[in-house]
């Protein structure tokens, strides 16, 4: 159980509300220094298993610990060692930036104040303005400076890039990565595969309240599901496409073939390539394309 | 200002305890200026008396001397308005303590710091006992002033008593509201429930001496506590104020450990 390596550690964990659904057998094994995705759809636990993790609501059953400490007796010292950002992010509105992270500063024994001055140029963020009038993406800006401003060991993203402009959600990105060149382990929940994908080591898939899946982001990607779809400039056959591994459902109306494919497209596109393609669209996989992805390989292995 | 919760609770009730106080510096104001027209008209004490016994013990007690600044005060202000007013800000206080950052979604941020959740409550049950303590001083401190200009001939110790008295009433009922806020969490529920109960006590205290089977009750009002051993004639009286103390202390208790043990709303 005193495994350095783990950050946090969870053993079937289990949330249960009267008719909501909460979380069941949750199990969680989150090693020092990885990003680690929490993926799946809004209402799928992953904001109950955060909520756990920070000792504001109580498992019906399970354990778990951060840091090898036990979360129901030992949270306050985890909690000086963390830095969490809320899913649905309210702060004071009566303060300005300055003024809050001052308050949370004082709270946590102090902060580098260099640091959070850069973090905020970064953002492009005006600390002296009230709280009240910014906007949602600026607000989400001030919940990421909290959380990553004393520097913590472990750092708890409830849906980090809400509200945030693509360039604000690259210097995000960036962030992550310095976080983890400094030795910090992430643990993210998102909604979005390929933001999981840019950032993450490793990702568990939750659905309905059931990790379903835990693998490497390398996994993820070979066994993603995408739909394809290729604009030839004369008709082709469905017949070749139809052999190639991991394709499937082919489609061909006159001069456009749709498929969907796991795993690399190499041999669809050399295949293509015979032809004279005028375009190739390639969908990102909905979540539940992902999850679809899992429960054919299920099914498949129970057969 | 912003080094701890009490702090920081303090200046986000800056402009809130402004506003009071000077609503309290009136209300002396008009009160102080009220008596030597009344003092010097006995007929307004006649036509007082001539009032039921219930009418007068309902909303001034059972002090009728309206001719002594002691008894015009305990009739016109000590008896209803002043305990109301310090029950309407402490319940005001307490209902929202915890219950309002919790249904704002404020909570979260502030309890994912290195701050015990009994912690978090005994830091605003503080806040709240300075803030009402700094109204009724206030309010001694304005008919202090006017004792001094209307001559009203008030022992300023004594004065000080029963608005301490009526400050320790105020907590009484302000930890009753952040006890229910803190064990459901709902603002409106807290208030509802302080300012309820603080009506029924109201009453029960008014109306015992006058309804024979309610009389035996009468100890079970925390406004016996406050007002009945008369502490602007005889000074705080020690048992009667403990009582109070020891209310509070056991809600402030209710509040931190049911606080502890429960889910926090999302």
């Amino acid at each position: 159980m005193t495994d350095n390596d783990s950050v946090i550690r969870a053993e079937q964990l289990t949330k249960l509300y009267g008719k909501q659904r909460g979380i069941l057998d949750i199990d969680l094994d989150i090693r020092r220094g990885e990003v680690f995705g929490y993926l799946g759809p809004n209402g799928a636990g992953k904001t109950t298993t955060i909520r756990i993790l920070l000792h504001f609501i109580f498992p019906s059953r399970g354990n778990v610990s951060i840091f090898g400490l036990n979360v129901a007796r030992k949270h306050l010292e985890i909690r000086r060692r963390i830095g969490y950002l809320p899913g649905e992010l309210e702060v004071y509105n009566n303060l300005t930036g300055a003024e809050l992270l001052e308050f949370i500063s004082h709270l946590r024994g102090g902060v580098d104040w260099q640091y959070v001055r850069e973090m905020a140029e970064r953002f492009d963020y005006d600390l002296s303005q009230r709280i009240k009038t910014l906007s949602h993406g600026n607000r989400q800006k001030i919940g990421l400076i909290q959380a990553f401003m004393n520097k913590p060991e472990l750092l708890i993203l409830d849906e980090p890039t809400i509200g945030l402009d693509p360039l604000m959600q690259q210097e995000f990105y960036r962030l992550i990565g310095e976080a983890r060149a400094e030795g910090s382990t992430v643990f993210l929940s998102s909604h979005i595969m390929p933001e999981v994908e840019r950032v993450c080591d490793r990702v568990g898939i939750i659905r309905e309240g059931r990790l379903i899946a835990v693998e490497d982001i390398d996994v993820l990607k070979e066994r993603a599901i995408r739909r394809l779809e290729i604009h030839f400039a004369a008709p082709v056959s469905p017949g070749e496409f139809n052999n190639i591994e991991g394709v499937r459902d082919v489609q061909v109306h006159e001069n456009i073939l749709t498929c969907t494919i796991a795993g690399e497209i190499d041999t669809l596109v050399k295949t293509a390539a015979r032809y004279h393609v005028l375009n190739l669209i390639s969908h990102e996989p909905s979540m539940e394309e992902i999850f679809l992805a899992y429960y054919n390989q299920e099914d498949n292995s129970a057969m | 200002m912003l080094c701890n919760v009490i702090l920081k609770t303090l200046r986000d009730r800056r402009r809130s305890l402004l506003f009071w106080g000077l609503g309290m510096v009136a209300l002396a104001v008009i009160m102080v200026a009220f008596f030597p027209v009344i003092r010097d008209a006995p007929f307004v004490s006649e036509y007082l008396e001539s009032f039921p016994e219930e009418f007068m013990a309902l909303f001034a007690g059972e002090i009728t001397d309206y001719t002594s600044g002691e008894g015009f005060l305990n009739g016109e202000l000590f008896f209803l308005m002043y305990p109301l007013l310090m029950l309407i800000y402490a319940i005001g206080f307490g209902s929202g303590a915890i219950a309002s950052e919790e249904e704002k979604g404020t909570l979260d941020l502030l309890l994912s710091n290195p701050l015990n959740r009994w912690q978090l409550v005994l830091d605003k049950f503080i806040a709240m006992v300075i803030c009402t303590l700094l109204v009724a001083a206030v309010f001694w401190a304005a008919l202090a002033i006017g004792n001094v200009v209307v001559d009203m001939g008030l022992n300023l110790a004594r004065l000080a008593a029963v608005c301490f008295s009526g400050f320790l009433l105020g907590i009484t009922f302000g930890s009753i509201a952040l006890a229910v806020g803190c064990a459901r969490g709902k603002h409106g529920l807290s208030i509802g429930a302080g300012g309820a109960l603080g009506v029924y006590a109201y009453l029960l205290n008014a109306l015992a001496p006058l309804i024979g089977w309610l009389e035996p009750f009468q100890v079970a009002s925390p406004f016996y506590y406050y007002i009945d051993a008369n502490p602007l004639k005889n000074g705080l009286d020690p048992v009667h104020a403990s009582v109070l103390i020891g209310l509070t202390a056991i809600f402030l208790v209710i509040s931190m450990v049911t606080f502890e043990r429960r889910d926090l709303a999302v």
